[in-house]
């Protein structure tokens, strides 16, 4: 069963998909994320065990080597595509409540910002940290956030701008959002967005890089 | 006699002592439509000392919409772009290219380039002779851009993992109209070639350097090589935290790099990079130039030149007055360096 959860987190790691994924070379024609996760469903290896230790360990190997300078974006991308082969197999069991994720954050490019890049790996990398995300796109108006916090006030919500001009669209959406639930999380990212900016509009939280947001979350969550 | 804008220039890229330190203002749409009295300002007290040639391509039959309107944008590649601001420039909005697979079905505007590229040598020929300034050739090849609007950006990322997929073919389908238009420029008058591509991120380069080097650098080589063939100067542009490449920009021949240098470590920039290439500005848009504040602005150029002046050269003052950006911080950036410029020559007599 290690072995197998440990080669598994590998593939994730390497962003080794499947077994006729052609990246990464030196593991051409091994079986991959796909695979390994159907042989541990087979080796009645729970869902909750899969993702807990190996989706997520790999992720997270890869998260803290980008976290040191020791990855780039394409291997965090590469390596979320082989999370994301291994979760088609797992959802059914998500779907019918079997397996469990650590909550659900609602992400989106603020209104009037059609730059989605920085808002899909943040996507990508809390996937595979184990949280359901819901993906409001971009040009995300503050009503569109705040509907998706009425149908579940627990969701936590990440807004993303890389524009100087987009980026005060989050204030009102912030301040839209706590009026109607002042309990809410919400969380900024994006190239011009500062701590300093975050304060002054309300929100509880900048992150430079996906991966430390992620580890903020999971710290938060376990209180 | 005093220098010309055009020999302040050639002097500051050579290392040669200009009697000053020569100025490029980037204007964007965005700007020149809000705030026309400051932009008239700038223009009068700070003139450019650069210019690019009046020469245009004749419109492609391709080419759909305003690129800087609210709406749709199709360009000369077939790329369509959405735009949610009036001034800026917008997202591609579905990428040509689903599937790598299909890099064959691309096919680059080569029907823009005039067969005969007599006149327009006549064209750019008299704009060269009707100005003192520095003149930049009217084009500015793209690769990396160019592939991520073909393929959409995630694409993209991915694919230069798995170069033999597509990647490379694809690449070449590119450079190899950029080339053409390269060997067209450098052999007209103007003073240099320019290209771009915004090669990092926040804090790093955005794939790993090792494969920059080997499947984007020789594009650029090519691109300086062909341009010093024919006495040209290189300008080149990319956004992002780029130190990781400082020095191969350096080794293939760029004289003025335009990159953000408030990404970077300007203490580990100035001793690796000063000296040996221009520092083609800029001034911070993410931070500094949208601050209501003008001494945020003048701190800046300050925190730039102590780090990166020397009055032999290979510092232009510029930066990009663009959305965002506030009219006053903007006129204090341009007032700083030139007071800046002053002081340090004063110091020097």
């Amino acid at each position: 069963m290690d072995d197998l959860l440990k080669q598994l987190a590998l593939c994730i790691e390497r962003g080794k998909a499947s077994k006729e994924a052609p990246y990464p070379p030196d593991m051409k024609g091994q079986d991959g994320a796909s695979e390994l996760t159907q042989q541990a469903l087979a080796a009645s290896i729970s869902p909750n065990d899969i993702l807990h230790k190996a989706l997520m360990v790999g992720m997270n190997n890869i998260g803290e080597k980008f976290s040191r300078g020791e990855a780039f974006i394409p291997e965090l991308l590469i390596s979320a595509k082989a999370m994301k082969a291994a979760m088609e197999h797992l959802k059914p069991y998500f779907d019918s409540g079997v397996a469990q994720h650590k909550g659900t954050i609602v992400l989106g490019t603020v209104a009037g910002d059609l730059h989605d890049i920085g808002k899909n790996i943040v996507r990508m990398v809390l996937e595979g940290a184990g949280w359901q995300v819901i993906d409001l796109g971009v040009d995300a108006s503050t009503e569109k956030f705040v509907q998706a916090v009425d149908q579940d006030p627990t969701r936590i919500v990440g807004l993303s701008a890389l524009l100087t001009t987009t980026m005060v669209n989050m204030e009102d959406t912030v301040k839209q959002i706590k009026q109607k639930y002042p309990q809410a999380q919400i969380y900024i990212g994006g190239a011009p967005v500062s701590k300093e900016f975050n304060d002054k509009i309300g929100a509880d939280g900048y992150f430079p890089d996906p991966h430390s947001f992620a580890k903020h979350l999971a710290a938060q969550a376990s209180k | 006699m005093p220098q010309t804008p055009r020999e302040i220039v050639r002097r500051c890229l050579e290392f040669d002592f200009p009697e000053r330190i020569p100025r490029d203002l980037w204007l964007l749409p965005w700007a020149v439509t809000r705030y026309p009295e400051t932009v008239e300002q700038l223009n009068r007290r700070f003139p450019s000392d650069l210019a690019t040639t009046e020469y245009f391509y004749p419109p492609s039959p391709r080419v759909k919409g305003d690129p800087y309107k609210v709406g749709y944008f199709t360009d000369e590649w077939g790329c369509v772009f959405r735009n949610l601001q009036d001034g800026i420039i917008g997202e591609v909005e579905k990428p040509i290219l689903e599937s790598i697979a299909d890099w064959k079905l691309v096919q680059p505007p080569y029907e823009q380039l005039p067969a005969d590229f007599s006149e327009p040598y006549e064209i750019i020929a008299r704009y060269y002779e009707s100005t003192d300034k520095f003149v930049l050739a009217n084009i500015c090849p793209r690769p990396w851009e160019r592939y991520q609007f073909l393929r959409g950006t995630e694409n993209a990322l991915i694919d230069v993992m798995m170069p033999d997929e597509g990647m490379v073919d694809l690449l070449k389908v590119i450079h190899d109209f950029y080339l053409k238009e390269v060997e067209l420029w450098a052999t007209s008058e103007v003073d240099a070639i320019r290209f771009m591509d915004d090669w990092g991120a926040q804090q790093r380069l955005l794939i790993p350097p090792e494969l920059w080097r080997e499947y984007f650098k020789p594009l650029y080589k090519d691109y300086c090589d062909l341009a010093k063939a024919h006495g040209k100067f290189v300008f080149m542009h990319t956004d992002g935290d780029v130190s990781d490449i400082y020095e191969d920009l350096i080794e293939i021949g760029v004289d003025a790099l335009n990159s953000q240098l408030f990404c970077m470590d300007l203490d580990d920039l100035a001793r690796r990079a000063k000296g040996k290439i221009t520092f083609w500005g800029e001034i911070d848009r993410q931070y500094v130039l949208c601050s209501k504040d003008p001494q945020v602005g003048r701190d800046a150029v300050r925190k730039v030149c102590s780090h990166l002046y020397d009055p032999a050269g290979g510092m232009i003052a510029q930066f990009e007055f663009g959305a965002g950006a506030h009219p006053e911080t903007a006129i204090a950036v341009f007032e700083e360096w030139h007071k800046w410029d002053e002081e340090e020559r004063k110091t020097v007599v």
